[in-house]
């Protein structure tokens, strides 16, 4: 399998939107007060194929033989776009492009709601709606839908450690170990703002999404006293943990486990941690823009992925757990030789969760994450 | 005669209004009025829900007094100055190579060169992670002949410094490379008869012949590689950041698209200062020579 790494999802989010952010930002759809409304959401579509899909993801983020069983089930075409970042699937939804079925990030979900961008989904409609309706599941009522009203919950992961058990032999099941002297010169920090600043925040016991400038301030120094330690900033964890410049990295439970199972030589040589201060969790969700042309179609694919079978393929492909019942244990199979990157549905309940920030407590942050990064 | 040459010369110059239209339009809509926006916009302002709006605030410039952003500054020079100064060692005996030794295979040779160009840019980043990391390819051989027991390349400002070369050293070559091609061989001859060897001939014909492509090949390399922001991100370490990446974080993460427009002109200004500078002693020095 060496040879044909993926790159991880969010290295390309970072590189790849670098290249194509001209492209992904059309400035005048930014320019104008997309402001919060009140209006009701527009009413579930049915579940019945009403023309082909217009898909909208990130590249490689479902299994190719799901997708294609699909199509040939329904008789339907699925026409993929790929958006690379969170920011350049927001700007073209801003811009009026039709998509059928669009996959937000939790707190983007948030924000499209507020702005009525997302068609309201009606379980009811959903034959598998139970495998993540169920009673007492957290996604009745997760924190990013109120009555879970515009979205169908996808995957689930979380932010840990990955390290290389030959070369450290000290970890301590902290986020300390980031300052590790045995790795000092191969410890990688994700080069994202939410992820590294919330990573200094769980050890110094502040919320992960502070805005405070007192304690803004103490995760800057922290994390400037972090740079002896450091090879880089990166979010290509697995190229970097399987090219051997890093021994600890601050990575992603999916990416880990993708590395471990399918890309390493020999994967008894890494191990992840979910520190004991606790770990950022978050979730990515199905949703149905407001102006899809085939909402119906969306419906249907929307029931097909929840299936237990479909949910199984795709986190084999992905290693992301989908918090789909029937398909947990599955998961729970996968991550057996790393069981810190098994997610529990009570994780997310714990309150480290990226939620959407006001501009100037997003600006705050920036300031902060700039000033550590060049330092 | 005379007669007729009058509406024909009038004919051309109103075809030669209409064929400029179109390129004075697409530069008009998509070239300046982007930076217009900029402009526009680097007086702006962020809107709570996170929306760059146009306002009258000199806020986005007074922040860019900060020490830190000169410092980056400062080193984004000194890396764009370093790819400009190995690109045209590099490039210059490979375009020399080709323009005069490459005989029948020249094409080849500069197709060879121009080639890889095509693959983007990101892929060639990572193919040098896959080659230059710690167990990677190089330091493997390195290992394995006993030379060494590994360099650590990755994430150095030599490997931004490098990539920067790897990723813009052409736009030398070719320059170079066309101005040696068209270059008079008698006056090469001329001047070995002139100055007895080859090497004052070198330096005495040969480069003052070309040196206008060359000064062309610096700009060429020195603007892209200074804003460059995607190199550093993939080949740099802890503290290689540039100021490439301090503008692009303010369009992504930062939410802060008015002080990123702010930076972004700011740039433009000290580059197109740093430019005059430069055309003016260039200018004058190929005009001493």
């Amino acid at each position: 399998m060496t040879g044909v790494v993926r790159p991880s999802r969010r290295s390309l989010l970072t590189g790849g939107m670098a290249l194509g952010a001209s492209l992904a930002l059309p400035g005048c759809a930014y320019i104008r007060d997309d402001a919060p409304t009140d209006a009701p959401l527009p009413p579930s579509a049915k579940a019945e194929i009403d023309g082909d899909l217009i898909y909208f993801n990130w590249a490689d983020y479902l299994a190719p033989k799901v997708v294609k069983g699909f199509q040939e089930e329904y008789g339907v075409k699925v026409i993929e776009s790929n958006f690379d970042s969170m920011e350049g699937m927001y700007a073209k939804l801003a811009a009026g492009n039709q998509y059928d079925i669009v996959f937000p990030i939790a707190k983007w979900v948030v924000k499209l709601r507020r702005e009525g961008k997302l068609r309201a989904i009606d379980p009811a409609q959903l034959q598998n709606a139970e495998q993540v309706f169920y009673p007492g599941s957290y996604f009745n009522e997760p924190w990013y839908d109120a009555g879970s009203q515009v979205s169908v919950p996808f995957t689930v992961y979380k932010t840990g450690i990955g390290w290389r058990t030959d070369k450290v032999s000290s970890m301590t099941g902290s986020w300390d170990d980031l300052w590790n002297d045995e790795a000092r010169g191969h410890v990688f920090t994700l080069d994202d703002q939410d992820e590294a600043l919330a990573m200094a925040a769980l050890l110094l016991g502040y919320d992960v999404n502070t805005a405070k400038a007192s304690e803004l301030e103490e995760i800057k120094k922290l994390l400037i006293s972090q740079k002896e330690y450091l090879r880089a900033y990166s979010s290509d964890d697995i190229n970097n943990l399987v090219g051997g410049d890093a021994w600890v990295h601050h990575m992603w439970s999916g990416d880990f486990l993708y590395m471990k199972d399918g890309v390493a030589e020999d994967p008894t040589k890494f191990d992840f941690q979910a520190p004991s201060e606790g770990v950022p969790i978050n979730s990515d969700a199905y949703a149905i823009p407001a102006n899809a042309q085939h909402p119906g179609t969306a419906m249907v694919f929307i029931d097909y992925l929840l299936r237990p079978e479909n949910a199984i393929k795709n986190m084999g492909y992905l290693y992301y757990p989908f918090p789909v019942r029937d398909a947990l244990p599955a998961f729970a199979e996968l991550t057996a030789d790393a069981p810190a990157c098994n997610v529990e549905i009570s994780d997310l309940e714990n309150e480290n969760v990226f939620r959407l920030l006001g501009a100037d407590e997003v600006q705050r942050r920036a300031a902060v994450w700039t000033e550590v990064k060049a330092s | 005669m005379a007669v007729s040459a009058q509406p024909r010369s009038a004919q051309r110059t109103s075809l030669w209004g209409w064929l400029l239209a179109v390129p004075s339009g697409w530069m008009a809509a998509f070239f300046v009025s982007s930076i217009v926006i900029v402009v526009l916009l680097s007086f702006g302002r962020t809107t709570n829900d996170g929306f760059p709006a146009f306002a009258t605030s000199t806020a986005n410039y007074r922040a860019l007094w900060n020490e830190v952003y000169l410092e980056l500054f400062v080193r984004s020079f000194l890396y764009a100055l370093a790819a400009v100064v190995i690109s045209v060692l590099i490039a210059y005996p490979v375009a020399y190579t080709i323009a005069r030794h490459g005989g029948r295979y020249k094409n080849a040779l500069v197709a060879a060169i121009v080639v890889p160009f095509f693959a983007s840019y990101l892929i060639r980043m990572y193919a040098w992670k896959a080659l230059l990391s710690d167990d990677g390819a190089v330091n493997s051989g390195l290992r394995s002949s006993g030379l060494s027991d590994g360099v650590t390349f990755l994430n150095t400002p030599w490997a931004v410094i490098g990539g920067l070369v790897y990723g813009y050293v052409v736009f030398m070559i070719l320059p170079i490379y066309a101005s040696l091609e068209r270059l008079d061989l008698s006056l090469i001859e001329a001047g070995k008869d002139l100055y007895h060897g080859p090497v004052r001939t070198f330096f005495s014909v040969t480069v003052p012949a070309t040196r206008p492509a060359l000064f062309g090949g610096v700009l060429l390399v020195f603007l892209p590689a200074f804003g460059d922001f995607v190199t550093a991100q993939l080949l740099g370490g802890a503290s290689t950041y540039m100021i490439g990446n301090l503008v692009q974080q303010q369009f992504m993460e930062g939410q802060n698209w008015p002080l990123g427009s702010a930076m972004t002109v700011a740039l433009m200004v000290a580059l197109a200062v740093l430019m005059v500078v430069y055309l003016r002693a260039t200018s004058t020095q190929a005009r001493e020579s």
